[in-house]
């Protein structure tokens, strides 16, 4: 009798481990509150990390995701601030430290889209893309360094796009930057592996978000066409590969990208 | 900490067994660290990676940043250098 109450316990013990697998973890999410960021923001919340979550502009969204966070953990806060901003993103973690103490994982979630084709691709277009994906990941990744350096780990998970190796039309600007992401991660994990610090980036393919929703019918079944699983992601398939990535089970990768496409052809 | 920054003899001695602890370097003793001898290559043979260790375990202790790869290419150039830019870079603080 006692010997199955051991194995129960250990059991249980094993799955309450697994749930709160994050427990006590630090975790900063960029563009946190809407799709993708908020699901992987939620995700790590979940699962018992304190969860600092970054946006720029969109106070309603940001309401609703604090109201969604703060029902899931007391550890939470909420960061209005542009990554692509020196000083906003230098406040941002200070004020992150300066609670907290230190910052485990980053996630470099913030992104934008400006479709257009080259021809009619103006300046602004090019630079805000470049400037809010690429640039953004730069400052933040360099910015929390040193507090993982100190600790002697970290996690830093970007998120890069097929757009990065196949291109795609209208998108000059969006391929150029999250193939940035891409070889800056392969870079820096090459920098900081000794120090305990791993840099992947996950690579999600056509996700169901309010955008995949509103497309017409004829677009969708040929998206749909061009996936294996013939079916769109879910903002939560891309979180776990996160999650994965930022676990102590992913301790020997680094500088990999992990495509969540569902076999994307 | 002040008394250790003013008196060089002991700065040094004490940016030694930061290097060796910081670093986790093995087989070496502060004894054998060469107060001239450079810190990197064919002196300790320290790299660029060392070095972002160490940039990281001086601000936290003695609070003074490095902020580019020229100003700490001359910071760590010898147990010596190190010494004069932690005990400059505390003058100033003291200054401002």
């Amino acid at each position: 009798m006692l010997w199955i109450f051991t194995l129960n316990f250990n059991f249980l013990s094993q799955i309450i481990d697994d749930l709160m697998e994050f427990k006590h973890r630090r975790v900063i999410v960029t563009g946190a509150t809407k799709g993708l960021g908020k699901a992987i923001a939620l995700s790590f919340a979940r699962k018992g990390a304190w969860v600092a979550a970054n946006y720029s502009s969109d106070d309603q969204s940001a309401a609703s995701t604090e109201s969604e966070l703060a029902s899931l953990t007391k550890k939470y806060l909420l960061l209005k601030a542009d990554v692509t901003s020196k000083d906003d993103v230098d406040k941002m973690i200070k004020s992150v430290v300066d609670q907290w103490e230190y910052v485990d994982i980053l996630v470099n979630n913030a992104g934008i889209i400006r479709d257009k084709l080259l021809m009619f691709l103006d300046e602004d277009d090019w630079d805000r893309v470049i400037d809010v994906n690429l640039k953004g990941t730069y400052l933040c990744s360099r910015t929390i360094l040193k507090t993982m350096i100190a600790r002697k780990f970290g996690r830093i998970i970007n998120i890069t796009s097929p757009s990065a190796f196949t291109g795609r039309a209208g998108q000059t600007n969006y391929s150029a930057s999250k193939g940035g992401i891409t070889s800056f991660t392969k870079s820096l994990s090459k920098e900081i592996a000794r120090l305990g610090i791993t840099v992947n980036a996950v690579s999600p393919g056509f996700i169901s978000t309010p955008m995949t929703e509103s497309l017409n019918q004829d677009i969708k079944c040929d998206l749909l066409n061009r996936i294996s699983m013939r079916r769109l992601g879910q903002p939560e398939d891309v979180a776990e590969a996160v999650l994965f990535l930022a676990s102590v089970k992913a301790g020997y990768i680094t500088g990999q990208v992990l495509a969540v496409d569902g076999g994307l052809i | 900490m002040q008394e250790i920054i003013n008196n060089k003899g002991k700065l040094c001695e004490f940016l030694k067994k930061m290097i060796i602890e910081t670093l986790r370097l093995e087989d070496i003793i502060p004894g054998d660290i060469d107060n001239k001898a450079s810190l990197f290559r064919e002196g300790l043979g320290l790299d660029s990676i060392d070095a972002l260790e160490l940039v990281v375990a001086i601000e936290k202790i003695f609070n003074i940043i490095i902020e580019d790869e020229d100003v700490g290419k001359k910071a760590f150039a010898s147990i010596n250098a190190l010494a004069v830019f932690i005990q400059d870079g505390y003058q100033r603080a003291l200054k401002n």
